[in-house]
C-alpha cells in the first residue's frame, strides 16, 4: 500500500515536474523567438549600432533622437552601453577588422582627438550631415560632431554662501576649508580650471599642480561619482565646488539649493559628441544619426532634461530652459580644452593625481 | 585468484574511464572559461603599454617591477590586506555564534532565521552598498540619530570604518551559511556526552566541537578573506576616491588609463598574494585539524 502510494506520489511529482518544464518552455519560447527573428531581421534592415554612455544620456538619445526622428525613417538603433575608456579600447582593439562593431560612437572631445590621432576615425562628410552647418565653431573637428556642451562653473549653496567666489582662487579661501569639493572623475577639468586661473590657457599644468596641492590642503573633498557630489550641498557637507553648469541646472530641478558662479578668468567647457569609426559597417546610417542629433528638437530635449547647452545655432530655446541656461552678461569666456596637450599629458596627469591628490 | 585480480583491474579501468567521461566536459568548460582567459591575461601582463596601440607585444617584467618598486602601490596592497584580515576576523567573530545558534535551532524557526540570513543575498552588492551610503552619509539615518541623541555629527562616509562595515555586512551571510552546515554535521550527542562527563558548556564546545569544526571555519574564513581582497563596489562607494584598495586601483588602470598590461599585472599580483596568504593561513591550523 505504502509502495503504491509512494509510486503514485512519485508519478505526481514527475508529472508536476514535467508540467513545470513544459510551462517554462511555453513561457520562454515566445520570449526568445522574437529575439531570434529580430536578429535575422536586423541583419537585413537599416540598423545602426550606437556605442554610448548609459543612464540618462542613453535614455534621452532614445527619446529625443531615435524614436521621434530615426524610427520614422525606418532606421533601427541598437545601443551598446558602457564607459568611455572601454569604448575607446574597443575601437583600438578592432582597428584591424574590416568591419567594426559600432557605426557611431559617443565620446568626449579629448577622446575624439586621441582616436583621430590614431587614424581610427572617418572624416565627416558635411554633404551627408546637413545640420553640421549649424554646429557652433570651436566645438567640433573634422572627425567629431559636437552634441552637447557645458561650461565648468563654481557651484555654491546660496543659503550658506551669500557672496560666491568669482575665481578659482576663491575656492582656496580658508573659510571654505573642508567644505569644497568635486567628483574625482572630473580631475582633469579641475586641473584645467586651475591652469586657466594661473595663465589663461588649459595647458599650464605645472602651475595647475601647485594650485591643486593648495586646494587639497584646504580640505578638498572628492566624490566617487558625479551624482554623489550633489546631495552634499543640501546636507551641509559642501558649500562650494566645481561643476558643469548642466549639473547645476539638473540639481536645481531636483530641489538641491545650488547656484552657478562663472569664474572671471574663464571656464573650460565639457564637450561630448559623436564620431564615425573608419571600419563602421553602416556609415550612411551613422551620418543620419549625427544629423538627427543636431536637429533643433533633439537639442532642445537635452537642454530641457539634462541642462546641456545646444551645440547648434538654431536650437531656439525658450521659457524656463532658456532662463536657466542663459549665460551672464557680459558673456563669460568659454575655453575649449587644448585637445592635443591634454591627450598627450593624460597618463602622466592621472598618475600624478592618484599619487599626490587622492593619496595626499 | 589471478582471474579475480584481473577482473578487479578491468573493473577499476572501466570505472576510471567512466569517471573520465563524466569529468571531461566539466574540465573542458573550466579550461576554456577560466584557464584560457587567465593565460591571455598573463600574456598581456608581459606587454608594454602604448597610448596609440593599446599595447605593444613584448616579454618584459616592467609592469611587475613597477608595482614592487613603487611605495604607493605597495601601500595600496598593505591597505587591502589589512582591510581583508580585519573584516575576516570580524566576520568570524560575528558569524560563529550566529551559525552555531542556527545549527542548534528547532527546525521550525531555523527555516525562518535561515531565510533572514539569505535574504540580503537577494539584493546585489552595489544596491546594498547604496543602502549603506544612505545610512552613513551626512544627513543620513546614523547622522540624524547621533545628532538628536548625543548632539554630535557622525560622518562615517569615505572612512575605513565604512568600508569595513560594508565588507563585513556583505560577507557575513556567506560565512554564516558555510559554518552553519559545518556545525550541523557535528553530532549534538558529542556535546551532551562531554557535558555528562562534567565539562561545562564552554569547555565542551572548546574541547569537542571546536576541533571538529575548525577545518570548516577555516574554509569559511578563507572564502571571506578572498572576497574581501577582491572587494570593488564597497571601497569605491563607501571609501571614496582617497581610500585605495587593489580592485578599484586595477579598474582605474584598466578603465580610466586603458593601461591593460599594468592592469593585468595588478590582477596577477592580487591573485598571487591572495593565494600565498591563503596557503599561509592554512599552515597556521594544526595539521591534525586540517581538512
Amino acid at each position: 500500500m505504502h509502495d503504491k502510494d509512494a509510486v503514485r506520489s512519485r508519478r505526481r511529482m514527475l508529472l508536476s515536474r514535467r508540467q513545470a518544464l513544459t510551462g517554462a518552455v511555453a513561457i520562454v519560447a515566445p520570449l526568445a523567438a522574437p529575439a531570434v527573428i529580430d536578429s535575422a531581421a536586423r541583419a537585413q534592415s537599416s540598423r545602426i549600432v550606437l556605442t554610448t554612455w548609459g543612464g540618462d544620456y542613453a535614455r534621452l538619445l532614445h527619446e529625443n533622437v531615435e524614436v521621434p526622428i530615426l524610427q520614422k525613417e525606418g532606421i533601427e538603433v541598437v545601443q551598446d552601453l558602457g564607459d568611455e575608456a572601454p569604448r575607446v579600447a574597443k575601437l583600438q582593439a578592432q582597428r584591424r577588422l574590416p568591419r567594426g562593431a559600432s557605426d557611431v560612437v559617443s565620446v568626449q572631445a579629448v577622446a575624439s582627438y586621441q582616436l583621430a590621432e590614431m587614424g581610427l576615425l572617418e572624416e565627416l562628410d558635411a554633404t551627408k550631415v546637413p545640420n553640421l552647418k549649424h554646429a557652433l565653431p570651436n566645438l567640433g573637428t573634422a572627425t567629431f560632431a559636437p552634441h552637447i556642451y557645458s561650461p565648468q562653473v563654481i557651484i555654491y549653496n546660496p543659503e550658506r554662501v551669500p557672496e560666491p567666489p568669482t575665481s578659482f582662487e576663491g575656492l582656496m579661501d580658508p573659510k571654505y576649508a573642508g567644505k569644497v569639493g568635486f567628483p574625482d572623475i572630473n580631475y582633469i577639468y579641475a586641473m584645467m580650471a586651475a591652469s586657466i586661473y594661473a595663465s589663461g590657457t588649459t595647458s599650464d599644468m605645472d602651475k595647475a599642480k601647485d594650485l591643486l596641492v593648495k586646494l587639497n590642503a584646504n580640505g578638498l573633498k572628492l566624490y566617487p561619482t558625479t551624482d554623489s557630489a550633489g546631495p552634499p550641498y543640501k546636507s551641509g557637507e559642501l558649500n562650494v565646488g566645481l561643476m558643469w553648469l548642466a549639473r547645476v541646472v539638473m540639481w536645481q530641478n531636483a530641489g538641491i539649493p545650488v547656484k552657478a558662479s562663472f569664474p572671471k578668468e574663464g571656464c573650460v567647457v565639457y564637450i561630448s559628441g559623436m564620431v564615425v569609426p573608419k571600419n563602421a559597417p553602416n556609415k550612411e546610417g551613422a551620418y543620419k544619426y549625427i544629423n538627427a542629433m543636431l536637429e533643433p528638437s533633439a537639442q532642445q530635449g537635452f537642454a530641457e532634461h539634462m541642462g546641456y547647452l545646444p551645440t547648434i545655432d538654431n536650437a531656439g530655446l525658450s521659457g524656463k530652459v532658456a532662463e536657466q541656461l542663459a549665460l551672464p552678461d557680459p558673456a563669460p569666456k568659454l575655453i575649449p580644452p587644448d585637445l592635443a596637450y591634454v591627450s598627450k599629458m593624460q597618463p602622466e596627469l592621472a598618475e600624478w593625481w592618484k599619487k599626490t591628490i587622492q593619496h595626499g | 585468484m589471478g582471474a579475480d585480480i584481473a577482473a578487479g583491474r578491468r573493473s577499476r579501468t572501466a570505472q576510471g574511464l567512466a569517471a573520465g567521461a563524466f569529468l571531461g566536459p566539466a574540465t573542458c568548460v573550466v579550461l576554456v572559461t577560466m584557464v584560457a582567459p587567465l593565460l591571455l591575461l598573463a600574456r598581456y601582463s608581459a606587454n608594454r603599454y602604448s597610448a596609440t596601440d593599446l599595447m605593444i607585444e613584448a616579454v618584459t617584467p616592467e609592469n611587475y617591477l613597477r608595482f614592487f618598486t613603487d611605495t604607493f602601490y605597495l601601500g595600496v596592497m598593505r591597505t587591502t590586506i589589512g582591510v581583508a584580515v580585519l573584516s575576516t576576523l570580524l566576520c568570524v567573530l560575528f558569524g560563529l555564534p550566529l551559525a552555531w545558534r542556527l545549527a542548534r535551532m528547532a527546525p521550525r524557526w531555523k527555516g525562518v532565521c535561515m531565510l533572514g540570513v539569505i535574504l540580503p543575498l537577494f539584493i546585489g552588492s552595489t544596491v546594498r552598498t547604496v543602502g549603506w551610503m544612505i545610512l552613513l552619509a551626512r544627513g543620513g539615518l546614523m547622522d540624524i540619530a547621533t545628532t538628536r541623541l548625543f548632539a554630535t555629527r557622525l560622518d562615517l562616509m569615505f572612512t575605513p570604518t565604512a568600508v569595513i562595515v560594508g565588507i563585513v555586512s556583505f560577507n557575513l551571510p556567506y560565512l554564516v551559511l558555510t559554518m552553519q552546515s559545518v556545525f550541523d554535521r557535528v553530532d549534538v550527542q558529542l556535546e551532551q556526552a562531554a557535558q555528562a562527563l562534567g565539562a561545562p558548556p564552554v569547555r565542551a564546545f572548546w574541547r569537542v566541537v571546536w576541533p571538529l569544526v575548525l577545518p570548516g571555519v577555516a574554509i569559511a574564513a578563507v572564502m571571506c578573506f578572498i572576497l574581501s581582497m577582491n572587494a570593488y563596489a564597497t571601497p569605491v562607494l563607501l571609501g571614496g576616491p582617497r581610500f585605495q584598495m587593489m580592485a578599484p586601483l586595477l579598474y582605474w588602470e584598466f578603465g580610466t588609463n586603458n593601461n591593460w598590461p599594468f592592469a593585468a599585472a595588478l590582477a596577477f599580483i592580487l591573485m598571487g598574494t591572495t593565494l600565498l596568504l591563503t596557503v599561509f593561513a592554512n599552515m597556521l591550523i594544526p595539521r591534525r585539524y586540517r581538512a
